[in-house]
C-alpha cells in the first residue's frame, strides 16, 4: 500500500490517510479481505507520529472501511458501509461543496462538471470490469 | 566605534590591532606591574628592611614572568581550530590574501621584537637590580630566548596533525636549554663557538617557519601522517579485542578520569625516574667520571620532583578535559545519572591511584640509581643485616614513602573545590588567595627569624592559633557535608570514605611526624608538628567540592 | 486565545509558570508546558526564543529561578540520578568527548544505566553504520548526531529530548534519525520532547506543539488544532488600498495592489467578519502550515 502524505497539505495528515486508503479501495487497488500494514509498520514507513495512523485506522473502521481485528492486523473491510442512504448522501454534501465552490472559481458549468464526474468515475473503475 | 580609523589600512596593522584588542586589559596590567617593579628598585636604593624586599622581590618575578608568558602567548599565534583537531597557526588568517612573508611577520618578528623588548627592559631595569641571574650576560638570554620562541612557533606552525610534534618540541626545548648554559658549562668552549651556535639556530629559525607555514597552507600536512597510520595499524588490534564492560558508574568515570589526567604524573615523573635520571647517572658516572654524590642527595632529588610536579598538574584537576581553558562540565558528563558526590569521589580515587603508581615508580627509580651509582651495597647490606636491621631499615623508610604519597595526593587536589565551581573569577580569586598565603608564611617565617620579640610572641600563641584553625577546618566540614546530604549532593557512603580516609592519613602523618621530632631530639616542636600533620590533609576542601560541582552543574 | 494544554495528572514533564532571567534579558516568562506519557512534543521558535534554556532547565541544568519543573514527579536538580536515569538526551552542539573513541564511548556511557540492550545498541551502530574504532572528533558533523542519539536511545529511556536532532544534517541522516524516533515513539509508554526548525518533521510527528516567542509560550496545543485555529487567506479589495492594511487579528499581511494575504488567527466567520470591517472580500482561505503560522508570528508585531 503506497501512500503519499504531505505536511504542507491543508488538510490533518490522518485525514490524508483516511482519504488515501479509502480512493484505493473505491479504485480497487485494495479489494476487500486484503491487509493493510499495521500502525507500527506504516508510521515507519511515512515517517509519521504511531498515533496519527492509530487515529486514522480508527476512523476508517468507525466508517466500516476496515476492520481491525487482536492478533490478525488490519483487514480491509468485507462489507460496503451500512449507513442508511439519506445518512450517505449527507455525507457527500461537504465534498460536494469543495467541487462546487472549485468550478464556481473557475467558471465551470454545473453539466461541465458532471462531464468531470462522469470521466473520473470511469477512470476509477477496476481493470477487470472495463 | 570606526574600525576603519582605528586599524590601520594594512594586514600587519589589522593583525596588531587584533591582538591589541584582544589583550588590551592584559597589557594594562603588565604595565602597572612594570611600574610596580621599577617604584620596588627606587624604594629598595632607598633601603628597606629585608622581609619586605624579599616578599617584593618575589612579587616582582611573578610579575615579570606571568607577563612574558602571555606576552609570548599572544604573539606566539598558536591556536587550537574549531573542531579541536588541529593546534597550529590561526587557520582564519590562512584564507586571508596574504604572502606566507606577511602571515609570519607580525608573530614572528614583530612578537620577537616585542618580547625582546619586554625581557630587557624588565632584566636590565628592575631583575638585575633585585639581584637575580647575575652571572648571565643580558644579550646571551635575549638571543636564546628568542630563538627558542622562534623554533617553537616554527614546529608548532609546521606540524599541526603530526602525532609526535610534542616530542620533537620537548626535544627542541631541550636543545636550548643546553645551548643556554654553554656559558656556565666547566668545559672550555670560547665565546665564537657560542654565538656561532646561538647565531646558526636563529638564522635558521625564520626560514623553518616560512617554509613549514607555507607548505602548511598548501595542504602537504593534511590527513593523517604515514608515522600516525602505521601507528593505529599496529594498535587497532588492540582495539577489537576489548575488554568487556565496567563493573559500575564509578568505575566508568574512574577510566575516564584515568584517561585524561590519571596518566600524566605517573608517566612524567616516572618516566623521569626510570629514564632520566639512570640515564645521567650511567653517564655521569661511567663516562665523565664525577664521584658519586651520596646517596641522600640522590633521593631528594628524585622525590622533590614529583612533590612539584603534582602541585602543578593540581591546576587542573579540577577539569574534565585539561583541553579546555575553562572549568565548564562537559555536556556528556552532566547528564549522567550520578550524584555530585560521586563525580567527586571518581577523582579522588583517580588521585589515589596516580600518587600510588608515581610512588612506586619512584622509588622504583631510586633503586635503580643507587644501583648505577654503585651504592646496590647499601642495599644488600640491609638484607644481610640482622632481620631486626632489615625490619628497621624497612621500617625506617616505609613511613617515609608513605607520608611522600600522601603529600603527592594532597599536592593533586589542592584547591579542587574552587576548581570545581566552574566559575573563572572564583578560579583566579582562589589563585591570588594561594599567593597572598604563600608570601604572607614567608613573611611570617623571616619576621620570625629576624625579630626575636615577633618570634616569642608566635611561638607563645602558635598552639592555640593551630587548634583554632583546627576546629575551623572540622565545623566547615561538618556543615559542608551535612548540607551536602540534605541536598543529595554526596551519600554517607561516600562521606564514611572520606573522613575515615582523612583520619587515618591525618593520624598517621601526625604520629610519624612526632615520631620523627623524637628521633632528631626536638621533643618541643612535636605538638605543633602534630597539629600540623591534622591540618595539612584537606577535609574541608573534599566536603565543599560536591557542593562547589552542584552549583556548576546546576546554574 | 485559549491555550488547550494535556492534563498534568498524568505528566511526564510538568513545568509550571517558569521564569528565567540572565541579567535583565529575560530568556522564560512564565512558561508552562505539560506533557502526557506517550506523547510527542514539539517545541518551536526561532533562534533564541529559550527553546534550548526550556531544556536545560529539564535536565537540571538549569534551576528555576520561579515556578517549577518536574519530571517523572521529581526534580531534577534534586534528585538527577532519578530523573537523568530514565532520560535520554541528545543536546544541539551535540557535547562529545572528541577524545574517545565511538567504542569506548559506548562502554563508558553503559556503566550508568542498567537497562542497556546491549543487542539494540549493536543494531543501531550497523544500521548507523558507525566505525567503533574511530575517534569521535574526526566523525562528521551527521555520525556525531547518530553517535549521540545511539548513546542515549540503546539504554530504552522512558523520556527523550532532542535539541535540533536534524540540525546541520543533510537529508539521509535525517531521515535515519527521524525513523529511529519514530520506532521509539512505536513502543508504549516512551514520551519525547524535540525541538527543531523543520517544521515540516514537527507537523509529521508531533502530536502536540508548543512555540516560544521571547521566551513566552504563544502556542500551545495539539498539532492539527494549532493549525485548525489560523487560516491562510486572500483578500479582494475594490479598490487597491493606500498603505498595508491592517486587520484585527492577523498576524501577518503582505501584498501588493488589490490582493493581500494574510494569516489569521480565528476561525472562518471572525475573518469574514473582520475583513468586511476594512471593506475586503475573502477570496481564498486555506489552513496554514505550521511554518507559515511561526514566520507570520514571528515577523509580525504579535496580535
Amino acid at each position: 500500500m503506497q501512500l503519499r502524505i504531505s505536511a504542507q497539505d491543508g488538510a490533518p495528515i490522518y485525514q490524508q490517510i483516511v482519504e488515501q486508503v479509502k480512493y484505493l479501495v473505491a479504485a480497487g487497488r485494495l479489494k476487500p479481505g486484503d491487509d493493510v500494514p499495521p500502525i507500527r509498520v506504516l508510521a515507519e514507513q511515512l515517517r509519521i507520529n504511531p498515533n496519527t495512523v492509530a487515529r486514522a485506522y480508527l476512523e476508517l473502521e468507525r466508517e466500516g472501511i476496515v476492520t481491525m481485528r487482536q492478533g490478525f492486523g488490519t483487514k480491509v473491510g468485507l462489507v460496503k458501509t451500512l449507513l442508511p442512504r439519506r445518512e450517505k448522501l449527507r455525507l457527500l454534501a461537504e465534498p460536494a461543496d469543495v467541487l462546487l465552490t472549485h468550478a464556481h472559481h473557475l467558471n465551470v458549468e454545473l453539466d461541465d462538471v458532471i462531464t468531470v464526474l462522469r470521466e473520473r468515475d470511469a477512470a476509477m473503475q477496476p481493470e477487470s470490469s472495463k | 566605534m570606526d574600525v576603519g580609523r582605528l586599524a590601520w589600512r594594512t594586514p600587519t596593522g589589522a593583525m596588531l590591532w587584533e591582538i591589541w584588542g584582544r589583550h588590551k586589559v592584559n597589557f594594562a596590567w603588565q604595565g602597572v606591574a612594570l611600574g610596580a617593579g621599577l617604584g620596588f628598585v627606587q624604594w629598595k636604593r632607598q633601603g628597606v628592611s629585608e622581609i619586605p624586599a624579599a616578599v617584593l622581590a618575589l612579587a616582582s618575578l611573578a610579575g615579570f614572568v606571568g607577563g612574558y608568558l602571555h606576552l609570548l602567548s599572544c604573539f606566539g599565534y598558536v591556536e587550537m581550530d574549531e573542531s579541536k583537531v588541529k593546534v597550529g597557526y590561526p587557520s582564519r588568517l590562512l584564507l586571508k590574501p596574504l604572502r606566507t612573508f606577511q602571515l609570519i611577520l607580525v608573530p614572528m618578528l614583530l612578537g620577537g621584537l616585542a618580547t625582546t623588548a619586554m625581557l630587557d627592559i624588565w632584566m636590565a631595569f628592575v631583575l638585575k637590580p633585585l639581584g637575580f641571574l647575575p652571572a648571565y650576560d643580558l644579550w646571551w638570554i635575549s638571543a636564546v630566548l628568542l630563538s627558542f620562541f622562534w623554533w617553537m612557533q616554527a614546529l608548532a606552525w609546521s606540524l599541526p596533525l603530526v602525532r609526535f610534534r610534542s616530542l620533537v618540541m620537548v626535544a627542541a626545548a631541550l636543545l636550548h636549554l643546553s645551548v643556554g648554559v654553554l656559558p656556565q658549562l666547566p668545559f672550555d668552549i670560547s665565546p665564537g663557538w657560542q654565538w656561532g651556535i646561538l647565531a646558526t639556530l636563529l638564522v635558521t629559525a625564520v626560514p623553518v617557519a616560512w617554509l613549514g607555514l607555507k607548505l602548511m597552507r598548501q595542504g602537504t600536512w593534511e590527513g593523517p601522517s604515514r608515522i600516525s597510520l602505521l601507528w593505529s595499524r599496529l594498535f587497532l588490534a588492540r582495539a577489537r579485542g576489548r575488554r568487556g564492560t565496567f563493573r559500575s558508574a564509578l568505575g566508568a568515570q574512574f577510566w575516564l578520569e584515568w584517561r585524561r589526567q590519571g596518566w600524566l604524573l605517573p608517566g612524567l615523573s616516572g618516566g623521569m625516574a626510570l629514564l632520566g635520571f639512570p640515564f645521567l647517572f650511567f653517564v655521569g658516572f661511567k663516562w665523565v667520571g664525577v664521584g658519586a654524590p651520596p646517596p641522600e642527595a640522590i633521593l631528594a632529588l628524585m622525590f622533590i620532583g614529583p612533590l612539584l610536579l603534582s602541585g602543578v598538574l593540581g591546576a587542573a584537576m579540577a577539569k574534565f578535559n585539561q583541553l579546555d581553558s575553562a572549568h565548564e562540565l562537559p555536556g556528556y558528563i552532566a547528564v549522567r545519572p550520578m550524584t555530585n558526590g560521586g563525580l567527586v569521589l571518581a577523582k579522588l580515587a583517580m588521585a589515589s591511584a596516580t600518587s600510588t603508581l608515581t610512588l612506586l615508580l619512584n622509588v622504583a627509580g631510586a633503586i635503580l640509581c643507587l644501583v648505577i651509582a654503585g651504592q646496590g651495597t647499601l642495599l644488600s647490606k640491609a638484607g644481610l643485616a640482622t632481620p631486626f636491621g632489615a625490619v628497621s631499615y624497612l621500617t625506617g623508610c616505609l613511613p617515609a614513602l608513605l607520608l611522600l604519597g600522601i603529600m603527592i595526593w594532597k599536592n593533586l587536589l589542592a584547591g579542587i573545590g574552587a576548581g570545581l565551581t566552574g566559575r573563572p573569577w572564583v578560579v583566579r580569586l582562589f589563585g591570588f588567595w594561594r599567593g597572598a598565603v604563600g608570601m604572607g608564611l614567608v613573611a611570617l617565617v623571616m619576621a620570625a627569624k629576624l625579630y626575636e620579640n615577633f618570634r616569642e610572641g608566635l611561638l607563645h600563641w602558635l598552639t592555640g592559633i593551630l587548634i583554632a584553625c583546627l576546629a575551623a577546618k572540622i565545623v566547615v566540614s561538618i556543615a559542608a557535608f551535612s548540607w551536602g546530604l540534605r541536598r543529595h549532593a554526596i551519600t554517607a557512603g561516600a562521606i564514611g570514605w572520606i573522613v575515615g580516609g582523612w583520619s587515618v592519613c591525618s593520624a598517621f602523618a601526625a604520629g610519624y611526624a612526632g615520631h620523627v621530632c623524637n628521633a632528631i631530639h626536638q621533643p618541643g616542636l612535636q605538638v605543633w608538628v602534630m597539629l600540623g600533620g591534622f591540618l595539612i590533609l584537606p577535609l574541608a576542601d573534599l566536603a565543599i567540592a560536591p557542593l562547589a560541582l552542584a552549583w556548576n552543574r546546576h546554574r | 486565545m485559549k491555550f488547550p494544554s494535556p492534563s498534568s495528572a498524568d505528566a511526564v514533564i510538568a513545568v509550571s509558570n517558569l521564569s528565567r532571567h540572565f541579567g535583565i534579558k529575560a530568556a522564560l516568562d512564565d512558561v508552562s508546558v505539560f506533557v502526557p506519557r506517550g506523547g510527542v512534543l514539539g517545541l518551536v521558535g526561532e533562534n533564541g526564543a529559550g527553546k534550548t534554556t526550556l531544556i536545560k532547565h529539564l535536565l537540571g541544568s538549569l534551576k528555576a529561578q520561579t515556578g517549577s519543573v518536574r519530571i517523572f514527579g521529581l526534580d531534577p536538580v534534586l534528585d538527577p540520578v532519578g530523573v537523568l536515569g530514565r532520560v535520554g538526551y541528545l543536546s544541539e552542539r551535540r557535547d562529545l568527548p572528541g577524545w574517545m573513541r565511538v567504542d569506548e564511548f559506548m562502554r563508558y556511557t553503559q556503566a550508568f544505566y542498567p537497562g542497556w540492550d546491549e543487542p539494540y545498541a549493536g543494531q543501531l551502530l550497523e544500521q548507523f553504520q558507525l566505525d567503533p574504532a574511530q575517534k569521535i572528533k574526526t566523525l562528521s558533523q551527521g555520525q556525531q548526531a547518530k553517535i549521540g542519539l545511539l548513546t542515549s536511545l540503546a539504554y530504552r529511556p522512558e523520556l527523550l529530548i532532542l535539541d535540533e536532532p536534524s540540525s546541520g544534517l543533510d537529508p539521509v541522516v535525517r531521515r535515519d534519525i527521524l525513523e529511529a524516533i519514530i520506532r521509539i515513539v512505536a513502543e508504549e509508554g516512551r514520551t519525547v520532547l524535540f525541538s527543531s526548525h523543520l517544521l515540516d518533521e514537527v507537523e509529521r510527528v508531533a502530536d502536540y506543539v508548543v512555540m516560544l516567542q521571547h521566551g513566552r509560550v504563544v502556542l500551545n496545543g495539539r498539532t492539527e488544532v494549532v493549525r485548525g485555529e489560523h487560516i491562510s487567506a486572500v483578500l479582494a479589495f475594490a479598490a487597491p488600498p493606500a498603505k498595508t492594511p491592517v486587520l484585527a487579528g492577523a498576524h501577518a499581511v503582505l501584498g501588493y495592489g488589490s490582493e493581500w494575504r494574510v494569516l489569521f488567527g480565528g476561525s472562518q466567520r471572525e475573518l469574514e467578519t473582520a475583513a468586511a470591517l476594512i471593506g475586503a472580500r475573502v477570496v481564498d482561505a486555506r489552513t496554514p502550515t505550521l511554518d507559515e503560522i511561526l514566520v507570520a508570528r514571528a515577523g509580525g508585531k504579535g496580535s
